[in-house]
């Protein structure tokens, strides 16, 4: 889709971009990665030729970009940067639909497009539309961003620190958004990040630059199981068997989870523990409310006077959650065991603390 | 309930035609002046009346800055292009200096080679005003952040289109701002006009003056004044309406 053919760019004696060379294929996120001034940001504005190179070729679709003109070629890629790229003089409808509008698109296609935007990104339409940017959050005007860089359907997706302006906690909740955004358009994504965790989490390939050059170009697994230079090792830092399990989706580690009903009487929760010390305890819609030691409950009357009560958001953890989570949540809670719950709190099963240790060791190398 | 803007439009309707009624009023004027200086023996500038003097003031004014807005926005525009920027400094130099050199001066220049009256008046108004508008245009498009721009040409906008769609919206108010100043400052040196002929309210204060008539003096000073505080409202009214502002709406 994209490639990237010995790439130079030179601003008089510095070399900004050396030598570079980069596939990126269809529906692929690619994260370029490294220290400031590594020049990620300089590669993928040579992209969409808002920086042309002093050397090499870049081709689109087996096209030379050179050969295109620069502003049609800008038209057919969507670009994305820090959310201070809103137009604040344009509502939030116009800021939109600017690249429909240079493509002189039909009013009501314009119209019916920005509102399947809006609602892509998680905001309702009719609140939005004739919001100005600075009536925005900075989370509300990042989606906005998004949405303008997919107005004209383009294939291709630039993204420059994306996620950058906005607090931790906005930002997850958006990198969550783009992943599942990402399942429903499929676009073929370069995106410049100095987080590694986002890189981590975001990519399907990463490319770690370093002073102008291209020094590996693998999927996260493989770039933190198998770093290839001394430098790749120092980056992804000390923990990278921990941020490897961010890329493990607690999914696959589910088992069956021991549980009683809350009403269910003390000698059927007790026959159904099966030798378990703990219960997870759930009511009549399978939703988690707590746990039970079977000790105490052996001396009590009832499920429901043994049992500890927990709220589920605080002791379980999602089936879409990370093995990373699960083991952050574990170590919270001091929980061998965490119970893992559906969108709507029901039990699905829980993860063990020995199979996320497994997990780690596996890709050790 | 009329919108603030409205409002204000409306306001500035009523001070209009209050004024007009004002200047038309030459009795209302004999009767003031004459209270406030019973030892004149005229009060009244014979030349033309009130009306006429202040019509021929606006002419003046408007034309001189019709040209200075028509000719200084394009220019302040073309020395922040890329192809243009190499005159940024020579440009910027010649406004000052526009501004500097004392319009009598340009008058006393301007009369051996366009002759008396309303041309060399207009050139020497043109002059002066030319660098608030001009300033205010440089100004104004430097101060658009350099990540809009980013944004407009990643986008795929041209530079005409990125200068229309952007640049000049974002900073209307900036150069609507050089416009209301240049406009002002020529309301007043206007003034001068009456020395060669070119009429207007400067007219019944240059002859007060040589007369020693004070009379005269606030004959023409008045109306001016009263002038140019509609003109900064019609003009603050229109950055109001035309520019974008921070505040939400």
């Amino acid at each position: 889709m994209i490639r990237l053919e010995q790439v130079t760019k030179r601003y008089g004696e510095t070399t900004a971009v050396n030598q570079l060379s980069l596939e990126i294929g269809k529906g692929e996120v690619c994260v370029l990665i490294g220290p400031s001034g590594c020049g990620k940001t300089t590669t993928l504005r040579m992209i969409n030729r808002l920086i042309e190179p002093t050397a090499g070729r870049i081709f689109i679709d087996g096209r030379d970009t050179a050969t295109v003109d620069a502003e049609k070629l800008r038209l057919s890629i969507g670009y994305a940067i820090q959310s201070v790229g809103l137009f604040p003089h344009m509502t939030v409808f116009n800021n939109i639909a600017v690249v429909p509008q240079l493509l002189l698109w039909e009013n009501n296609r314009i119209v019916r497009r920005v509102g399947e935007l809006l609602e892509l990104v998680g905001l309702e339409p009719a609140d939005y539309i004739r919001k100005y940017p600075s009536q925005l959050s900075g989370g509300e005007a990042q989606r906005i961003g998004v949405a303008r860089a997919l107005a004209a359907d383009p294939p291709i997706l630039l993204m420059d620190e994306p996620f950058g302006a906005v607090d931790p906690l906005t930002r997850e909740r958006l990198q969550a958004q783009f992943i599942h955004i990402q399942k429903e358009v499929n676009k073929t994504i370069v995106l410049v990040t100095h987080d590694l965790d986002e890189a981590i989490r975001l990519a399907d390939r990463i490319a770690i630059m370093e002073s102008g050059r291209l020094v590996q170009y693998d999927s996260p697994e493989i770039i933190l199981s198998r770093p290839g230079s001394k430098f790749v090792r120092d980056f992804v830092g000390a923990d990278r068997a921990l941020k490897r399990l961010s890329r493990i989706s607690v999914k696959d580690f589910i088992k069956p989870a021991a549980a009683v009903n809350v009403n269910q009487p003390k000698k059927e929760a007790l026959a159904s523990a099966a030798g378990h010390r703990w219960l997870w305890v759930v009511d009549d819609d399978e939703q988690l409310i707590g746990w039970v030691d079977t000790k105490t409950l052996m001396q009590s009357v009832s499920t429901k006077e043994a049992m500890d009560e927990g709220d589920a958001v605080k002791i379980s953890i999602l089936e879409s959650a990370t093995l990373r989570e699960a083991l952050s949540r574990m170590l919270e809670l001091g929980f061998k065991h965490i119970p893992v719950v559906d969108d709507s709190q029901r039990l699905i099963g829980e993860v063990a603390l020995g199979d996320i240790e497994a997990a780690t060791a596996e890709g050790k190398g | 309930m009329p919108s603030k803007k409205t409002r204000r439009w409306f306001i500035l309707g009523v001070a209009l035609v209050a004024f007009v009624v004002l200047i038309a009023n030459t009795g209302l004027w004999e009767t003031g002046l004459r209270f406030l200086f019973p030892g004149e023996t005229t009060v009244i500038h014979p030349r033309a009346s009130l009306l006429v003097l202040v019509w021929e003031h606006i002419q003046l004014v408007a034309i001189s800055s019709g040209i200075t807005i028509i000719l200084g926005i394009p220019l302040g525009i073309w020395v922040s292009r890329p192809s243009g920027r190499d005159f940024l400094p020579i440009v910027t130099d010649i406004t000052s200096f526009g501004q500097t050199f004392p319009p009598v001066a340009v008058l006393a220049l301007a009369v051996p080679v366009l002759g008396f009256g309303l041309m060399p008046t207009i050139a020497a108004l043109f002059l002066y005003g030319l660098l608030p508008v001009v300033r205010n245009t440089i100004a104004g498009l430097h101060a658009v952040p350099s990540d809009l721009l980013d944004a407009a040409y990643g986008m795929g906008m041209s530079r005409l289109q990125a200068l229309f769609r952007v640049e000049l919206p974002l900073s209307a108010r900036v150069i609507l701002a050089g416009v209301r100043v240049s406009v002002i400052i020529n309301i007043g040196t206007a003034m001068i006009g009456a020395v060669i002929g070119a009429g207007g309210l400067g007219s019944p204060i240059i002859a007060g003056l040589v007369r020693d008539n004070l009379a005269f003096i606030i004959e023409g000073a008045l109306p001016a004044a009263l002038l140019a505080i509609l003109a900064d409202q019609f003009l603050t009214n229109i950055e109001n309406s035309l520019a974008y502002t921070n505040e939400p709406v």
